[in-house]
């Protein structure tokens, strides 16, 4: 039977097609892409040829050994300084042609610190909404060495005001804790314990009936049937500026 | 650095709209190779269009992958440096056998007839186009108009396992997964065959009763009602193969039934109960037995028809998407859910998917100028018979 002329026709077309694969196959596309080690010399190849973009720790430290010495001291000793400053090589070649972003925002940090149930059990994470919401990390935590900040001991890290507004008054001399009990938890986390105020006129009376016997007493007495009528005393006097008059 | 441990959806929506366009491709083929190899004779009007149909989506299949893997031009690797032992890789030789082995020649036999003729009736550029298409043949004895027939039937015949093989496949790959529970079963690629079928069906119902109120053409509504018909018989197996999935992974209960529970019931209800059991199955097995069983008038059953492809196509998105982002939605260590946030705009992004979904159709639109299905029917000069008119 003669071959029909359609089938020689898609024959040629089949045939072209072949003949490329193998001509792609055998001639044109390198060696180095079918068998391993003229793969890997040609993959390391094309890799070197990229231009650099990272200088490595090292480089940064010929010029900023005071961060690089901070930084290993710390737990962030094992991130690289480009993995938060960004590809810095044309800065390391010319420290004036390009300076490196400074990575200031919550985010940046975020990235590696943000909750992820799927981190490891132990990597330090904090709940965004929730851990100092909408300030910006580097404020409490350096970045070089983020130790969590201590908590302060003294009411001052928090209350300078009141605590400079006392130190000029004539109650200077009181320690806070004659008015307020404050438990040691306010001391780290502030408002989950509250610490207690002068709920009546007998707090002050304390100090300032005539004939008191507190150790702190003052010399100024009043007589608290009569002064001030049945107001608690801070509706005129403000507590850590008595004399002050409002 | 902002890939410090992760454990989120790696595929996005593209990895959903690439098994729907598969399945459509598969599906709509098989129902054209009805007319060829069971001699469905009712179908014969569709067989054209749903070649083209296949052909249209086929084209665009492979593009989400190429988009979600990010290095088009890399691809021919896969054909170069074959990996028998990775299902991905060699999925590749199945999609080039699918499209250069079966379906494109195929549409060429199919089509070699009416090329000549209209290269011959042509002229200027548009003459050459059809030369080139129909490789400059010119042959129209009866013999080899017979030739062409016998050729298409045979290719069909080869078709259909390798229409299985297309989307058997993408489910195999997703059964294979045995760490996934939610992917793991053997049932996997034949519950996504049958759904490739269903969507498949309804994708070329849904056409034929669009390009028929576009172009103004009188419907066939005998062969409306056939394809009815298959697709209730479609819908039918794949409810009974999905519900026995189901079905046995309630009652192995294994470690995993927990989540997956907790799963259907929240983050998957909307998209698995809803739309993809109720809209999508359910409502069009109901309304396909009523017009069976009613006697509707034409005008009726065809807006039924429409509105149950529609429904149908929908139902079988959400399945994908069920399947695609459902099974990475929990915690590997089935400790709890998680979330997959989809981008607006983006390589991998909603806008992405609905280019990629409506560029098959703009394909068709295309080759239907092209190869108008019907133009024999018109131009067809006298004593030149009409084989594929001709049922053998
Ligand atoms: C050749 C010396 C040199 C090297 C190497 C070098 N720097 Fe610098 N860097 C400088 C100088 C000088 C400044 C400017 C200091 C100033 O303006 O106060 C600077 C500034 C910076 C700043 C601050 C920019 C700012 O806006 O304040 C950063 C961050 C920085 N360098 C990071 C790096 C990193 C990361 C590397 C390693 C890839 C690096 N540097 C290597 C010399 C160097
Ligand atoms: C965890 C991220 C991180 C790493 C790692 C890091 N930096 Fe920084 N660096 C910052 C941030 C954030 C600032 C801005 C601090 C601010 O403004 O208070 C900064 C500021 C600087 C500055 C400006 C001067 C200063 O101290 O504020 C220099 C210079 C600098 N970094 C150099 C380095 C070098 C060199 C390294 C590696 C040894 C490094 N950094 C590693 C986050 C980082
Ligand atoms: C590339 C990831 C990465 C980035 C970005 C990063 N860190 Fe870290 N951080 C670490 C690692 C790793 C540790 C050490 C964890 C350990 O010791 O297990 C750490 C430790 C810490 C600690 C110490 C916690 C403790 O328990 O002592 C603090 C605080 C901290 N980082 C704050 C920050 C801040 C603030 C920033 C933003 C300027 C930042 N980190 C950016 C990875 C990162
Ligand atoms: C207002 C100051 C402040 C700010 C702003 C702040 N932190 Fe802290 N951070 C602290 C204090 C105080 C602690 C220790 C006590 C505690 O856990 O609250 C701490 C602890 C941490 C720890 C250690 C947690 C652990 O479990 O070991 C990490 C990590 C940390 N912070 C990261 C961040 C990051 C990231 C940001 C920015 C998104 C940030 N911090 C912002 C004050 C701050
Ligand atoms: C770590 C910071 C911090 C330290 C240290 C601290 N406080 Fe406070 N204190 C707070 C904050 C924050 C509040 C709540 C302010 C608010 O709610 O507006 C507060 C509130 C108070 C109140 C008012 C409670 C109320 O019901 O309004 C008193 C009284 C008080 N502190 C006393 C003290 C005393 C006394 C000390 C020292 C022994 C002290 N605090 C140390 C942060 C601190
Ligand atoms: C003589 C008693 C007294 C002493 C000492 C005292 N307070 Fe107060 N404090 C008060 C009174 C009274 C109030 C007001 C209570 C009210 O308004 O309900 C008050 C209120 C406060 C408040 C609430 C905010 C405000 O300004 O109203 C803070 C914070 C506070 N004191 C901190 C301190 C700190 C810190 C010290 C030590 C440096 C201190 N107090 C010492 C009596 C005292
Ligand atoms: C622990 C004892 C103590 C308590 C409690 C106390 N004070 Fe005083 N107060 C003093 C001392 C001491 C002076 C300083 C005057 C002096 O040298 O005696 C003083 C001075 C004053 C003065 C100024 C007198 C002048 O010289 O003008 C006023 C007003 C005052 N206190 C009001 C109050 C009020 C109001 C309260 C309650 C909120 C209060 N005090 C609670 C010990 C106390
Ligand atoms: C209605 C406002 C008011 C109230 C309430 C009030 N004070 Fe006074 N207090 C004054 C005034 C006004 C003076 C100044 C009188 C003067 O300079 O003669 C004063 C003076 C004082 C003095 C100084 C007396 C002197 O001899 O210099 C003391 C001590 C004092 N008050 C304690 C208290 C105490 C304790 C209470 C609560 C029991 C209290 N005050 C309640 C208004 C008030």
């Amino acid at each position: 039977m003669k071959l029909p002329e359609q089938v020689t026709r898609l024959g040629i077309v089949i045939a072209v097609i072949v003949a490329v694969v193998l001509l792609l196959r055998f001639v044109i596309l390198p060696e180095s892409l079918f068998s391993a080690r003229p793969h890997q010399a040609a993959a390391a190849e094309r890799e070197m040829a990229k231009p650099l973009r990272h200088a490595g720790v090292a480089v940064c430290r010929e010029c900023h050994e005071e961060q690089f010495e901070l930084k290993y001291g710390g737990k962030h000793r094992t991130i690289g300084c480009e993995n938060c400053h960004g590809p810095a090589a044309s800065h390391a070649a010319d420290e004036n042609a390009a300076k490196p972003p400074l990575p200031r925002e919550r985010e940046a940090c975020l990235a590696c610190h943000g909750y992820d149930s799927s981190r490891p059990n132990g990597f330090p994470q904090v709940d965004p909404l929730e851990h100092r919401p909408r300030k910006k990390c580097v404020t409490c935590h350096d970045p070089h060495d983020p130790v969590p900040p201590k908590a302060p001991t003294e009411c001052t890290g928090c209350h300078g005001r009141i605590e400079h507004t006392k130190a000029m008054s004539t109650h200077a001399l009181l320690p806070c804790a004659s008015c307020h009990a404050v438990d040691a938890q306010h001391m780290t986390e502030p408002r989950l314990a509250l610490p207690t105020k002068p709920d009546s006129r007998e707090v002050c009376g304390r100090c300032h009936v005539p004939g008191a016997t507190d150790p702190a007493a003052s010399k100024v007495s009043v007589d608290m049937a009569a002064h001030g009528g049945t107001y608690v005393c801070w509706e005129c006097h403000y507590a850590h500026l008595p004399e002050g008059r409002k | 650095m902002g890939f410090i441990y992760p454990n989120k959806s790696t595929w996005a929506i593209l990895i959903v709209v690439y098994p729907y366009l598969t399945g459509i491709v598969a599906g709509a083929f098989i129902l054209a190779s009805l007319v060829k190899v069971f001699n469905v004779v009712e179908v014969q009007p569709i067989y054209r269009l749903a070649l083209l149909t296949a052909l249209s989506f086929m084209l665009v299949a492979g593009m989400p992958l190429q988009l979600h893997l990010g290095h088009p031009e890399r691809a021919y690797e896969i054909f170069f440096t074959p990996q028998p032992t990775s299902a991905m890789a060699m999925f590749g030789f199945v999609y080039l056998w699918y499209l250069l082995g079966i379906l494109l020649i195929e549409i060429w036999f199919e089509y070699r007839q009416q090329l000549v003729l209209m290269a011959r009736q042509s002229r200027g550029l548009l003459k050459g186009i059809y030369s080139a298409l129909s490789l400059f043949s010119k042959d129209l004895s009866p013999e080899a108009l017979a030739f062409d027939h016998k050729a298409s039937k045979l290719i069909t015949i080869i078709g259909i396992p390798s229409a299985f093989l297309l989307h058997g496949y993408v489910g195999f790959i997703f059964g294979s997964v045995k760490a996934n529970p939610w992917w793991g079963s053997v049932l996997m690629p034949i519950v996504f065959l049958m759904s490739a079928i269903v969507s498949g069906i309804a994708m070329v119902m849904f056409l034929y009763i669009l390009l028929s109120l576009v172009r103004n053409e009188k419907l066939d509504m005998r062969c409306l009602d056939k394809i009815g018909l298959f697709l209730l018989v479609a819908i039918i197996v794949d409810f009974v193969l999905e519900a026995l999935d189901y079905i046995h992974r309630l009652y192995q209960s294994e470690e995993s039934i927990g989540i997956l529970t907790q799963l259907v019931s929240s983050k998957l209800f909307l998209s698995l109960v809803v739309v993809q059991l109720l809209l999508g199955m359910l409502l069009p097995l109901v309304v396909l037995v009523l017009v069976r069983s009613v006697r509707f008038n034409e005008e009726l059953r065809k807006l039924l028809y429409f509105t149950t492809s529609l429904l149908i196509l929908l139902g079988i998105f959400s399945m994908r998407w069920n399947v695609v982002i459902g099974g990475q939605l929990y915690s590997k260590s089935l400790r709890g859910l998680m979330a997959y946030k989809m981008e607006i705009t983006g390589i991998e992004s909603l806008l992405t998917a609905l280019a990629l979904l409506a560029l098959p159709f703009i394909i068709l639109a295309v080759l239907y100028r092209l190869l108008p299905p019907r133009w024999m029917e018109s131009h067809s000069p006298t004593g030149i018979d009409r084989p594929t008119g001709v049922l053998t």
